[in-house]
């Protein structure tokens, strides 16, 4: 054994981001080579902030290396949509299970690997699209065997027959797996034409493109973990941003009302414009391309860009037309993420949870994991679903939370200053979720490790 | 005026549960024997199609007889189980007497009857505006406002079921004064002396087809031939129906090389049992197309993008089932299958036919994939 296979590498709970012992943290003064164990605790992923204490061991099985080479379209062959973080976890696992195995790989984008929490933080980073891409699709589906049909749209699924219409033909599956991922929606008056959506690298890139001129002018639509995080990235690249939400607050569906206070007060801080309580009634487009939004009280505003930061929603087509289960994404059994069809299995952003999408990163490894499984027959392991730790990419004040808290339940203050706040909830008396908003003294954070109160 | 004496008849008794059995009857004893002259030897069959629409076969699916696409649909598959170029005459027909009545302009009106009973005959020369409209190529018809409406002058390459004294639907681009093309306009062609006609290179089938090449030159388009000014709004609202119309060929064509098989397995089945693709294994297939087809037509004007998506999948299903169905009906035939005069080899002709014509596969996939991108801003 090669002293290169000791290392080990390490996830992000909070946002994926992979901890490479061989590659270490440059950027954050971890060497080449620095062991987990010896990272500092005061470290942070270089990507959202969260500690050492969120990282776990990532199982180090090498990729092997592929024998089959491209297989030719058959009944034998799992056929997965969607090239996302989800859909590319689950060709790998399949491909770990048995590197024979022939997967085709359908995507309507070239299928290139990125990483998408970091599209919210990368345009003060000034990267480039290039920067972003980690290994263009047609390379990892080459080193891996699997059959890419990239630039390719599934029209439609034919359960009976067992196979995929899609644009570039009709293709049989053995078993088929949805990695569709989710859509920003758009209100269905504001034309799709003035409204930026960064939820995919093509969409971020041409913004990108077109911000990296000069300083501009930037109205952002809901304030949400993705709008808030946008509105902070863009400002600090040096642009003028407006956040304009219906809410009263920012970041309301995840914080009670004095955090959100807080985090409102530190966004005004640094120049970001939050216009609360306001729906947009109409955006037109100036003759020098400037859109005109007109806010419901506050009369209209002028920007040079819109984004639309209002949520996530899957799109229900494909299933709608295939029969199969659809309550607010894919239906998918908890425990082996099959959908309603036998042969259909589905995971990351396109699923529902007992009704509920989780749209994190963290779980998709594992129900990647559990669906390859599930496949090859290897072992029957289950998905336990586990809330991921949900981290907001911010400067100004980084929010943590662990847990599932509940709208209605009070919040417990634990600790409580001008830079910092804890606040706890419990479930009948079982600690059952713990917020913290701001930078935890380190005295105070050994006070946590004391009470044992880690979630 | 014996024609319009006939079409006020056939108008009162117009019975839309009778029109497909009467259809299939007509096809059966008029069409079938005249198929393959009609595929190969340019035999153009207007006297069959007079019959087809004394029974009904061209009127069922406009509004003024009740809106049943379904039942044109089930018309055009009889005829194009017996005969496809007739099925594609019909679909011809259909749209034709589709833009005329939704046009709304009365003076197309007081012609739409003769037309939904084939007393006169029109097509369609949509098939570059269509394409141009999906980006695919550019408009070969250019129109300039005139006194009283618009002079059109260009070159279409094919035009099918059109001849003298016919007509046909045309859409060209509006030069502005500056050059810049404006919008565009629909209008029903005349097929008068001054347009020219000429006769297209031979093609492999479907000869009958009656397409020639029309050339203009200052032609006149009154008020009275407008179908739409502006053209888009009404392309929008009748692109379903005017693509998943031409299903109904497509299903006729799958349906007559299920025919076929099943007559060569009287003789052939002992062999015929190790193809792939057998008859009811086509015929399931079929069926599922033919459920999903019926369950769209019953919203022929639908335009959200969804529809439209459904409807550009099962145009684009028709054509590959139908491809694959007739290569499996001239493996069922076998040697009699290879024959020139083979029903088998016309069913082929046919199918390529229907996989090549506009939309063809090609740019149905174009479509869907320009319709399931994300709109962002330019």
């Amino acid at each position: 054994m090669s002293e290169e296979q000791d290392w080990k590498k390490y996830l992000c709970r909070a946002c994926g981001l992979i901890y490479d012992e061989k590659l270490g943290d440059p950027d954050s003064g971890l060497a080449p080579g620095t062991r987990f164990e010896d990272i500092p605790d005061d470290w942070e992923c270089p990507l959202c902030g969260v500690t050492k204490e969120d990282f776990e061991l990532l199982a180090a099985e090498p990729m092997p290396a592929c024998q089959g080479g491209v297989q030719v379209n058959s009944l034998e062959s799992i056929v997965v949509i969607g090239a996302g973080i989800a859909g590319w976890s689950v060709v790998d696992e399949l491909k770990k299970a048995d590197p024979n195995l022939p997967v085709t790989l359908i995507s309507a984008c070239s299928a290139d690997l990125y990483h998408k929490p970091e599209l919210s933080i990368a345009l003060s980073k000034q990267k480039s699209r290039d920067q972003l891409v980690q290994e263009s699709g047609v390379s990892k589906a080459e080193r891996l065997g699997v059959q890419l049909l990239n630039h390719t749209f599934v029209v439609s699924i034919d359960v009976e027959r067992r196979c995929l219409r899609t644009t570039r033909g009709e293709m049989s599956y053995r078993y088929l797996i949805i990695a569709q991922g989710a859509k920003a929606s758009v209100p269905s008056h504001i034309p799709k034409a003035f409204a930026w959506r960064v939820n995919h690298l093509d969409s971020w890139s041409a913004l990108q493109s077109k911000l990296q001129q000069s300083s501009q002018r930037v109205a952002i639509l809901g304030s949400g973990m993705i709008g808030c995080e946008l509105a902070e990235d863009l400002m600090k690249a040096g642009h003028e941003v407006t956040l304009i939400s219906r809410d009263a607050l920012p970041l309301c569906s995840l914080l009670p009302d004095d955090a959100a206070q807080r985090y409102l007060a530190r966004l005004q801080g640094v120049n970001i414009s939050f216009l609360g309580l306001q729906e947009i009634i109409s955006v037109e487009e100036t003759h020098s391309q400037k859109k005109k939004i007109l806010l419901s009280s506050l009369g209209e505003i002028e920007v040079d860009h819109l984004i639309v930061a209002t949520g996530l929603e899957t799109d229900g087509r494909l299933a709608s037309q295939a029969g199969i289960d659809f309550d607010q994404g894919i239906r998918v059994d908890p425990n082996t993420l099959k959908t309603s069809n036998e042969y259909i299995y589905a995971l990351g952003d396109c699923i529902s949870l007992n009704g509920h999408p989780c749209r994190f990163i963290e779980p998709i490894i594992k129900q990647a994991s559990v669906i390859a499984k599930q496949i090859t027959g290897l072992t029957k392991s289950g998905y336990a679903h586990t809330p991921p730790v949900i981290r907001l990419k911010s400067k100004v004040l980084p929010i943590e939370l662990h847990g599932t808290p509940l709208a209605n339940n009070d919040w417990k203050t634990l600790y409580s200053s001008d830079d910092c706040l804890v606040l706890e909830q419990y479930q009948e008396g079982e600690l059952s979720s713990r917020l913290n908003v701001g930078v935890i003294p380190s005295a105070f954070k050994q006070v946590l490790i004391n009470r044992g109160t880690q979630l | 005026m014996n024609g319009l004496a006939r079409v006020v008849s056939t108008h009162q008794a117009f019975d839309p549960n009778k029109v497909v059995g009467e259809v299939a009857h007509v096809s059966q004893t008029c069409l079938s024997p005249i198929a393959t002259q009609v595929d190969t030897k340019g035999y153009y069959p207007l006297d069959v199609m007079s019959k087809l629409g004394e029974v009904g076969a061209f009127s069922a699916h406009l509004n003024r007889y009740g809106q049943r696409f379904d039942i044109a649909l089930q018309s055009m598959h009889e005829i194009s189980r017996s005969c496809g170029t007739t099925g594609f005459l019909t679909w011809c027909q259909d749209v034709c007497g589709l833009y005329i009545e939704q046009s709304g302009n009365p003076a197309l009106m007081a012609r739409l009857e003769g037309h939904a009973e084939a007393v006169t005959f029109g097509g369609t020369a949509l098939s570059n505006p269509m394409k141009s409209l999906s980006e695919i190529e550019r408009f070969l018809l250019k129109a300039k406002k005139v006194k009283g409406g618009y002079e059109v002058s260009g070159t279409l390459p094919w035009v099918s079921h059109i001849q003298q004294g016919q007509y046909c639907g045309a859409m060209a681009s509006v030069e502005a004064a500056d050059g810049s093309m404006s919008h565009e306009i629909i209008f029903l062609l005349d097929i008068t002396p001054e347009v020219e006609l000429k006769a297209c290179p031979i093609f492999s089938g479907m000869e009958g087809s009656s397409t020639w090449s029309i050339r203009l030159d200052k032609y006149f388009v009154s008020e009275d031939l407008m179908i739409a000014d502006p053209a888009r709004p009404f392309i929008a609202k009748i692109k379903g129906a005017f693509i998943l119309l031409q299903a109904g060929i497509a299903t006729g064509i799958t349906q007559a090389s299920i025919d076929s098989m099943r007559a060569a397995d009287v003789s052939l089945g002992h062999v015929n049992q190790f193809l792939h693709d057998r008859p009811d294994a086509i015929q399931a297939e079929l069926d599922a197309l033919a459920q999903k087809v019926m369950l769209l037509a019953k919203t022929p004007y639908e335009t959200d993008p969804d529809f439209i998506l459904s409807v550009l999948d099962a145009r684009a299903a028709g054509a590959e089932l139908s491809l694959k169905a007739s290569q499996s009906a001239l493996l069922h035939q076998g040697a009699k299958g290879y024959l020139m005069t083979s029903g088998a080899q016309r069913l082929i002709r046919e199918a390529h036919f229907v996989a090549i014509v506009t939309p063809a596969i090609k740019h149905l996939r174009w479509e869907m994939n320009r319709l399931m991108k994300e709109e962002m801003p330019a």
